[in-house]
């Protein structure tokens, strides 16, 4: 796999006459895509951009392959595969469509799913995020984790901008990564219906896991259950209001709980997104707000632990295939009130990313960013990244 | 009209190159990237004739490359495609690119022979380009990545777009020995030579593309 790569793509992006159109097979019936896309900045020991414990989203291959089988008007099979950094190879997606009228703007879709919440988390592809990092809700990891709690607020203000590797005395109490408010980097598996298009759109899921915790396999008995109302009251302008709310902790760290404290566990999540494009802009907003029920927690009266993401983006293109990018994304958290602080629950965090792509050919696509990024408190408050990533996409 | 009768005048009766290119190569429809991403099935599209091709003399005669005026075509965007799939041109047309869709388009191309970028607009609005520089133009939909066509820009005026049937006829050719190119979806795929008499009159030529 990792002498094939390369090749591989070094033989695509040769290719005469080739413009990165998907494989298509049958009459167009099996269809084969994908991406390559590869990041590099340098090392990031304050864990910024980090989606888990081994994984820097600034220092990532990615290889993805799509494929869609459509049997008829009525269904398709859709799928993709990646890896990351060359390991095994894991489903990402992995569902079956089902459009029962073909005049009727009514889906349904089963199996791995696309997230209904939000924008951002469907922005599938590499070449359709400006930048070559993420925005912090959909990627920084918090100190929440879905597999241990903590007891006490000292403990949470202890561990304050520490979430790529967290420890935790209930559940369990080996360390590892928290939890971002919405997981772009996996996808829940779960059931979801869309009905309307264009002006109005309604979406909603019912799913195993939850926003900052998917799952395909349910580990507590609990549903969660999302949508998303979106709005195109003129062309070129979307807005769209979600809602979330499901439960993230996991069974064994609920029964290590004391039973008078054994209740159902929730995420619940609101959001708020925009797209104004219009020439050569393209204007995007996106606000996350999410609360996490906790246990009772020694030293406070809190039993919700909040945190909202905000989010501004632009991309102009300056010329054809060149574009300027940014992005200003900041990451709060609720206080938590004991008799002798008041304190963020975690280290609010602020980036900002500036940066610009050319295309050398219509699917080969070059980013050079520069990323701020700054921390409350925590081991390490601050860290610069220049990055660069190429994409290939087909 | 007055360049052809002078033509006329100077080399003699003028003759036609006609025939039809039978293209035989299977060319699917270019479909979408898996829509991966996305929450129901896509909505339906025209799917664009790939098998139109352009004839054009490779070297043209003498006084083929002049003229003044500045012609206008159209390429529409209708039904998420390009129509038509392939727009042949003589190096300074404007080609209008309006937009029939309720949707926003994005028209770009990255071609060496011609490098612009459209920027997105909505249905009902139309922008144009002019391309002056001859080669082969591969445009683009940023939005729809299954959205493609060629704009061939020729330096002469010796060409003609095959119709359904693939029957072309390139008029008013000067009597002559000429190289003639069948071209189809992105490639130059057959040369043949011609000789069209003193005497002008339709010479008839078919290619077949495998």
């Amino acid at each position: 796999m990792r002498g094939l790569a390369p090749g591989l793509l070094a033989l695509l992006a040769a290719a005469p006459g080739w413009a990165g159109e998907p494989f298509s097979f049958a009459g167009g019936w099996l269809r084969l895509g994908g991406e390559a896309s590869g990041t590099i900045s340098g090392p990031d020991r304050a864990y910024f951009n980090y989606t888990d414990y081994e994984r820097s989203n600034l220092r990532l291959f990615r290889l993805n392959l799509d494929a869609e089988v459509k049997a008829g008007p009525h269904f398709a099979f859709v799928g993709e595969i990646r890896t990351d950094n060359l390991d095994s190879p894991r489903p990402y997606a992995l569902y079956l469509r089902l459009h029962p009228w073909t005049n009727r703007s009514f889906d349904v879709q089963a199996g791995r799913i696309p997230p209904v919440f939000g924008s951002y988390a469907r922005r599938r592809y590499a070449a359709d995020n400006p930048l070559p990092g993420m925005p912090l809700a959909y990627q920084y990891l918090t100190t929440l984790r879905p597999d241990a709690l903590p007891s006490s607020a000292d403990e949470l203000f202890s561990r304050q901008g520490g979430g790529w590797l967290v420890r935790y005395p209930i559940g369990d109490q080996t360390a590892a990564p928290g939890m971002p408010l919405v997981n772009a980097e996996r996808w829940d598996v779960g059931v979801e219906v869309r009905v309307g298009s264009e002006p109005l759109e309604l979406a909603a899921a019912l799913t195993q896991g939850t926003l900052s915790h998917p799952r395909v396999k349910d580990d507590n008995d609990g549903k969660q259950v999302s949508a998303r109302l979106g709005w195109r009251p003129v062309i070129g302008l979307a807005l769209g209001v979600s809602g979330a709310r499901g439960e993230y902790v996991a069974r064994e760290a609920r029964d290590a709980l004391p039973p008078a404290d054994r209740r159902p566990l929730r995420q619940h999540a609101a959001g708020f997104d925009a797209e104004y494009a219009a020439g050569y802009w393209i204007l995007r907003a996106e606000a996350v707000w999410s609360g996490w029920d906790v246990p009772p927690l020694a030293g406070t009266a809190n039993d919700r632990l909040d945190a909202l993401g905000l989010m501004l983006e632009a991309r102009y293109k300056v010329a054809p295939g060149f574009y300027l990018a940014g992005r200003a994304d900041h990451l709060g958290f609720s206080h938590l009130e004991t008799a002798s602080r008041s304190s963020p629950w975690d280290a609010p965090v602020t980036r900002l990313e500036i940066g610009a792509g050319y295309s050398v050919l219509r699917n080969l696509l070059l980013k050079l960013a520069f990323q701020h990024n700054a921390r409350e408190s925590g081991r390490i408050r601050g860290r610069d990244f220049l990055a660069g990533q190429v994409v290939l996409w087909f | 009209m007055t360049r052809i009768v002078l033509a006329a005048l100077l080399v003699g009766p003028l003759g036609s190159i006609r025939g039809r290119v039978e293209v035989r190569r299977e060319l699917p429809p270019i479909e979408p990237r898996p829509a991966v991403a996305s929450l129901g099935m896509e909505a339906l599209r025209e799917v664009p004739d790939r098998r139109r091709s352009v004839v054009y003399l490779a070297t043209a005669p003498q006084g083929a490359f002049e003229g003044a005026e500045r012609p206008r075509a159209v390429l529409n965007q209708r039904n998420q495609a390009f129509v038509p799939y392939v727009l042949a041109i003589r190096a300074g047309t404007a080609v209008d690119f309006p937009n029939r869709d309720r949707t926003y388009h994005n028209v770009f191309s990255f071609s060496k022979a011609k490098r612009f970028d459209l920027g997105r607009y909505a249905g009902g609005l139309s922008k144009a380009v002019s391309f002056d520089e001859p080669g082969v133009v591969r445009v683009f939909c940023e939005i729809h990545s299954h959205m493609s066509a060629f704009i061939l820009v020729f330096a002469h005026r010796y060409f003609a777009t095959t119709d359904a049937e693939g029957r072309y006829r390139i008029d008013d050719v000067p009597p002559g020995t000429y190289t003639v190119v069948a071209w189809n979806d992105g490639e130059a795929r057959e040369t043949r030579t011609v000789r069209v008499p003193e005497g002008g009159g339709p010479v008839e030529l078919d290619f077949v593309i495998d």
